[in-house]
């Protein structure tokens, strides 16, 4: 039989260790400051990394890059992370199902600007961040004389009519992927000046030719799906 | 006041409500019933199941009244528990680590049912019921790990699904009713908060209720002597006069070997939670835990052991139709054999199997344990599409890539060397598959991989497989012909504004990085 004393003595010794001591009490994370520059790292690096990378690392438009945040305002990145945009991009409000709250979102992109914006307030360079509609048939033009030589048929940087391809970005990435351009994979910045457009290409030419591309898109744009992106 | 007189005071109101109740009068068989003599050591271990399992319903009552069952919260509140509330991490590890040892302690009381034959005449409804229990013990403890809500919870879930996705016919109505909806979401939490808290654990107090008294009708069988052989017509006479000859009462004979069997496993139990602490919650990621490795609960690894050992064709077949088998096996296990010697000497087969079964789960969870699982469980949203699988591709094939992570391909494959390790690296995939082969494998996967087929629309799987086609050697010809089309058999278009959550860890979790 079980000696009653000896059984107690190990219950108070226990006792006496003190459970906050015991080894296998979780540790408290220390959280990271939101807001401070390695916060702003940190969540970068694990939510948005794998998508914006920079140069010509990661398949979406690089967010690690000066002439981004340029031109882009704050309102409208944060608007995009907190509702999504198009079909791949998630939406990372909590609202609509994400993890971050409005506050978070503002101070991260406020973080982003101060790490990678090079001191601009964003807005600069004539040209908005947002698309606006314009006149296909317009566009039709534009493309023929600043895109076709590299984006016709068979050309050296593949079809941007594809009903595929089109079905998978939205206008707004349209819109971007064409005023930034991405350098290090020799895609022009038409904000920028070219060989044949000396000054690049005025915001309603930008228009116009993204009202063009998106006839070729099959289904409704989906950029008016992002609200429901990502639930 | 002399003794008497104190001892009569207190007796007083027990009588009182012994008078209107007859509760000793019914309750007092439980403890004086006769037990065999020979009832010794070898009979602790259903008493010490019955003992986690109360400990369980303690701890897990005080954990509902702290827990936040919605999947915003829910998270949150375990850390809630474990960093505010005094004590609570001992609550929490008390609760998962008796959780194991119920379904440890339930196994060898079962192996010792088993090997002593003690589920024949006129036992078999014990052992049935017995099977029953643990089957909802089992549920138990994969709802308890779905509660914790983190990547061990979405991985278990994401399996769960793929496994029910493959029934026949009935498989997207089925994941519709375990995951409330097409992904892993709220809904999900809710109906498995459901069943974690009211309905299983309601089934198992009935259960164990009707185990009991069972034990009680039927008497706790002797240790099995060779040569004394059941014979159901004589049986249960005999053994009653024999109890009534040389048995001892439960309490105090019995009972004390349970309760110093008890209360030794109370103590290892305090001990283990006290070292080890409570299970989880895994990663909510944040940078630190890139490489983090979700696994099942310990009950289950043997399962995900066997699954990763499974040639791909005969997958579905073995996933599906082995638990029906093995459920019906352990059924019919009193069925096939009522009567006869009940000595292990006497039973050399069933001493075998019993050996074959035990070792195949220790080897199958060793497997489990072992086999690089490894996903990483934000490498979708955290490691970019190296500079050479970016380089040169077409606005499609860019698309693709994307899809590559926002599906979160990338969470069990390798690009450039970082990814998960639960599939093959991809970065040859072109060298080794045709687009119509990819197409299949995205599909239909197989290989511990889900079935991509509704959870991609058809630009998405045209875009992903025009990606993947690209990924060969550099010194290898590119060998994608601009702008050809692919034979797309594709079933069931989602619409494509619905994003693939359905295995891993959908964005809400997956991103949550920031919110800490
Ligand atoms: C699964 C890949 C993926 C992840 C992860 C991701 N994005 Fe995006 N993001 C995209 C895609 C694709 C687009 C373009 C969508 C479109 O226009 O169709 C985009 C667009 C954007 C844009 C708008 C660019 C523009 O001006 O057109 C911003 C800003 C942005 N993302 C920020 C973020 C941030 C910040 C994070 C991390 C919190 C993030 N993204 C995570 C894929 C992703
Ligand atoms: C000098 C050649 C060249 C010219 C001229 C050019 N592009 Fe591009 N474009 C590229 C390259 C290279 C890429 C990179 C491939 C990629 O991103 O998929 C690209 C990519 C794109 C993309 C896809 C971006 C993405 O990630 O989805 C769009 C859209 C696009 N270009 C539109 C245009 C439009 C519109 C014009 C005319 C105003 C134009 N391009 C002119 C070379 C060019
Ligand atoms: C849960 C982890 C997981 C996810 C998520 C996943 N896979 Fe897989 N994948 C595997 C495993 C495991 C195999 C190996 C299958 C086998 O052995 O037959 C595999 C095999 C493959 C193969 C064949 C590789 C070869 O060399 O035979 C391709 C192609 C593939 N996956 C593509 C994808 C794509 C595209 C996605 C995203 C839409 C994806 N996988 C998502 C686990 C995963």
């Amino acid at each position: 039989m079980l000696r009653i004393p000896n059984f107690f003595s190990c219950l108070l010794i226990f006792a006496s260790i003190g459970c906050d001591r015991m080894p296998g009490k979780p540790t408290v994370a220390t959280p990271v400051a939101i807001g401070s520059s390695a916060w702003t790292q940190s969540t970068f690096d694990t939510n948005c990394r794998g998508c914006h990378s920079q140069g010509a690392e990661g398949a979406a438009i690089p967010l690690i890059d000066a002439g981004y945040w340029k031109v882009a305002t704050d309102a409208q990145v944060i608007q995009v992370i907190s509702h999504g945009q198009g079909v791949l991009m998630p939406s990372y409000l909590e609202s609509n199902g994400g993890p971050m709250s409005a506050e978070q979102i503002a101070a991260f992109v406020k973080g982003m600007r101060s790490l990678w914006g090079a001191g601009s307030p964003g807005g600069q360079g004539g040209i908005s961040d947002v698309v606006v509609a314009g006149n296909a048939d317009a566009g039709a033009h534009v493309f023929a004389s600043a895109c076709a030589s590299c984006h016709a048929a068979g050309g050296s940087a593949g079809s941007v009519t594809d009903p595929m391809y089109l079905k998978l970005i939205s206008n707004q990435g349209l819109w971007s992927a064409i005023v930034y351009g991405r350098a290090a994979l020799a895609s022009p910045a038409w904000n920028e000046p070219m060989p044949n457009h000396p000054n690049g290409l005025t915001p309603t030419e930008v228009a116009d030719v993204v009202s063009w591309i998106a006839q070729a898109r099959p289904v409704s744009p989906a950029n008016n799906q992002n609200a429901s992106n990502a639930k | 006041m002399n003794r008497d007189a104190i001892i009569k005071l207190l007796k007083q109101p027990v009588q009182w409500v012994e008078e209107r109740t007859g509760v000793i009068a019914f309750s007092a068989p439980l403890l004086t019933h006769h037990v065999p003599r020979s009832a010794k050591w070898w009979y602790v271990f259903g008493s010490a199941t019955l003992m986690f399992f109360t400990i369980q319903i303690v701890t897990g009552v005080c954990l509902g009244t702290m827990y936040a069952p919605s999947a915003s919260n829910a998270w949150e509140s375990l850390r809630y528990i474990d960093e505010e509330i005094p004590l609570g991490w001992m609550l929490r590890a008390l609760h998962g680590w008796s959780s194991s040892a119920m379904v440890v302690m339930m196994a060898i009381h079962m192996l010792q049912v088993f090997m002593h034959g003690s589920f024949k005449y006129p036992r078999e409804l014990n052992w049935i019921t017995g099977v029953f229990l643990l089957l909802t013990v089992l549920a138990l403890a994969f709802t308890g790990q779905v509660m914790r809500w983190d990547q061990d919870a979405y991985w278990g879930l994401g399996i769960g699904a793929a496994i029910v996705d493959r029934v026949p016919v009935f498989g997207d109505q089925m994941r519709a009713l375990m995951l409330g909806g097409p992904i892993i979401g709220g809904e999900t939490l809710n109906r498995f908060f459901a069943l974690h808290v009211f309905i299983l654990p309601g089934a198992a107090i009935g259960l164990v209720g009707i185990h009991m008294t069972l034990i009680m009708k039927n008497g706790i069988s002797e240790m099995p002597k060779p040569g004394e052989i059941v014979v159901p017509s004589t049986y249960r006479k005999e053994f009653e006069e024999r109890m009534h000859k040389t048995g001892v009462p439960f309490f105090p004979d019995a009972a004390q070997r349970d309760m110093v069997f008890c209360g030794v496993c109370l103590i290892l139990l305090v001990f283990l939670a006290a070292y080890y602490g409570p299970f989880g919650p895994g990663g909510m990621p944040d940078p630190t835990l890139i490489n983090t490795n979700p696994r099942p609960d310990y009950p289950f690894m043997w399962i995900f052991g066997a699954v990763s050992l499974l040639p791909p064709a005969s997958e579905t077949a073995i996933m599906l139709i082995s638990p029906v088998i093995g459920i019906a096996i352990l059924v019919a296990v009193p069925f096939l054999s009522n009567s006869g010697e009940r000595a292990p000497s006497r039973r050399p087969g069933m001493m075998l199997l019993a050996v074959f079964v035990v070792m195949a789960i220790v080897a199958l969870t060793w497997e489990g344990v072992t086999s690089p699982w490894s996903p990483v469980m934000n490498g979708w949203s955290a490691l970019p599409t190296p500079t050479q699988f970016v380089k040169g591709r077409t606005p499609l094939q860019m698309q693709g890539a994307v899809v590559f992570q926002y599906a979160q391909c990338r969470n069990c494959h390798e690009l450039g060397g970082f990814g998960g390790k639960r599939g093959p690296a991809l970065d040859e995939i072109a060298t080794r598959m045709s687009p119509d082969q990819i197409v299949r494998q995205v599909q239909q996967g197989g290989g511990n991989m889900p079935a991509f087929g509704k959870n991609l629309n058809s630009a998405q799987m045209t875009a992903i497989v025009d990606f993947l086609s690209t990924l060969r050697p550099a010194n290898e010809p590119d060998s994608t012909i601009p702008g050809a089309q692919l034979p797309l058999p594709i079933k069931s278009p989602l619409t494509l504004n619905e994003p693939f959550t359905g295995t891993g860890v959908p964005a809400e979790i997956a991103t949550g990085a920031s919110s800490r």
